[in-house]
């Protein structure tokens, strides 16, 4: 199961990781991925924020 | 014996060149150069692709033909070219991918957050940039020509590409191999659920892997140290001499080796010993020279080929033909250049 999130989770930062300023793919593909990450996209958005925020934290 | 430069001396000692690139800032002599060595090919009977995709359509004005966003264009004989519509083509791209949504999701309106993320990676210019060399891709995968010419847009992310396409390779392996795991501890969860699912990653995974393939072919073919001349226009000013030795580092930097550059728009020095010419004319050869010290001396071994200073504007058939015959064996020498640096 852990693996699984593990996937989720690296595919989620391949799409829209450039939202959060880590692009590592050109947008003209990531918007490919994007029909598979669709029910994925609002509470990743949310969890990622979250671990920003804590990281802010933590270095400011 | 004049040490003599030309696209000639090049096709000789690469005969198997398949694709030339011409990258620099607009405004250089990228579009003029791109037309030029096209022609220069299809009169020596060679099916040539000129393609471009300045939104200002200037190979349309060399040509002086409406090309823009109408497909591939015979010229002349053996000379096509290809002036695409970026803008047009991930307007369309971008239209399919909503349409993917709806039709997986079995929905009518796109959810605002992912509309959201589609209306801001179209904003980016990495966009435009990424779209065009897609278009690239296309153009020489169906091998329809013996030859292509590019004539590229500002070239910082085809760069980015080329260091991406080693790091995505090898994501793309790890992400296959841990999917590969994953699947055989889920053996326990409920067989229509992970079928769903499954069938769900597989596709992404198909998709991942055909993103990886032509980012890898994308980098393949401008880094083909054999199939591929990459090269860059500079004229006798400050700033292009500055971003041409940017450039030449970042190609060093990921291990690449740049063909050579095209030195455009040089007065000929012979100009100050004419009596007839006028004053004006002689300042600007003077002016020049401190820059054509610096490019002879940066980059001597790169020139591929000197271009005149053109006495109009290089259009229609007849002035590429001038041009043409300059890329292919410049009037001016390297001895010139150095001739000017001592002087």
């Amino acid at each position: 199961m852990k693996e699984k999130m593990y996937i989720e989770y690296l595919f989620m930062l391949m799409t829209i990781g450039d939202m959060m300023g880590i692009p590592l793919l050109p947008p003209y593909y990531t918007l490919r991925l994007l029909p598979y990450m669709v029910p994925n996209i609002k509470g990743w958005k949310l969890r990622m924020l979250r671990e920003r925020d804590f990281t802010d934290i933590v270095t400011g | 014996m004049p040490r003599s430069v030309g696209f000639k001396y090049l096709f000789e000692k690469r005969p198997e060149l398949k694709i030339a690139i011409f990258a620099g800032k607009g405004g250089l002599g990228k579009t003029t150069s791109s037309a030029a060595l096209s022609y220069k090919l299809s009169t020596m009977g060679k099916r040539v692709l000129c393609f471009s995709t300045d939104p200002q359509a200037s190979l349309s004005d060399i040509f002086e033909k409406d090309l823009f966003g109408k497909g591939e264009i015979e010229i002349s004989k053996n000379l096509y070219v290809l002036e695409i519509d970026a803008d047009k083509r991930i307007k369309e791209y971008v239209d399919s991918i909503r349409q993917k949504i709806k039709d997986m999701y079995k929905i009518e309106e796109i959810p605002r957050e992912v509309e959201d993320y589609i209306e801001s990676a179209v904003a980016e210019p990495a966009m435009y940039e990424s779209a065009v060399y897609d278009a690239m891709l296309d153009v020489v995968s169906q091998n329809k020509y013996d030859f292509y010419v590019f004539d590229m847009p500002p070239f910082g992310h085809g760069i980015r590409m080329v260091a991406m396409a080693d790091i995505l390779s090898k994501w793309v392996d790890k992400i296959t191999e841990a999917r590969r795991q994953a699947y055989e501890y889920e053996k326990v969860a409920s067989r229509l659920k992970r079928e769903k699912y499954t069938e769900r990653e597989d596709q992404l995974l198909k998709e991942l892997e055909s993103i990886r393939d032509r980012i890898v072919s994308f980098s393949r073919l401008i880094t083909d140290p054999k199939g591929t001349a990459f090269t860059m226009v500079l004229i006798p000013e400050k700033m292009a001499i500055v971003d041409t030795e940017k450039a030449l580092k970042m190609f060093e930097e990921l291990g690449l080796r740049m063909s050579g550059v095209v030195v455009n728009q040089v007065y000929p020095p012979a100009i100050l010993e004419d009596p007839r010419a006028p004053e004006y004319l002689k300042k600007r050869v003077e002016a020049q020279k401190p820059f054509l010290r610096e490019i002879y001396e940066k980059f001597e071994d790169l020139i591929l080929a000197i271009i005149p200073m053109l006495r109009r504007e290089p259009r229609g058939l007849e002035m590429i033909e001038a041009v043409a015959k300059e890329l292919w064996e410049s009037t001016i020498t390297l001895d010139d250049l150095e001739a000017i640096s001592k002087r």
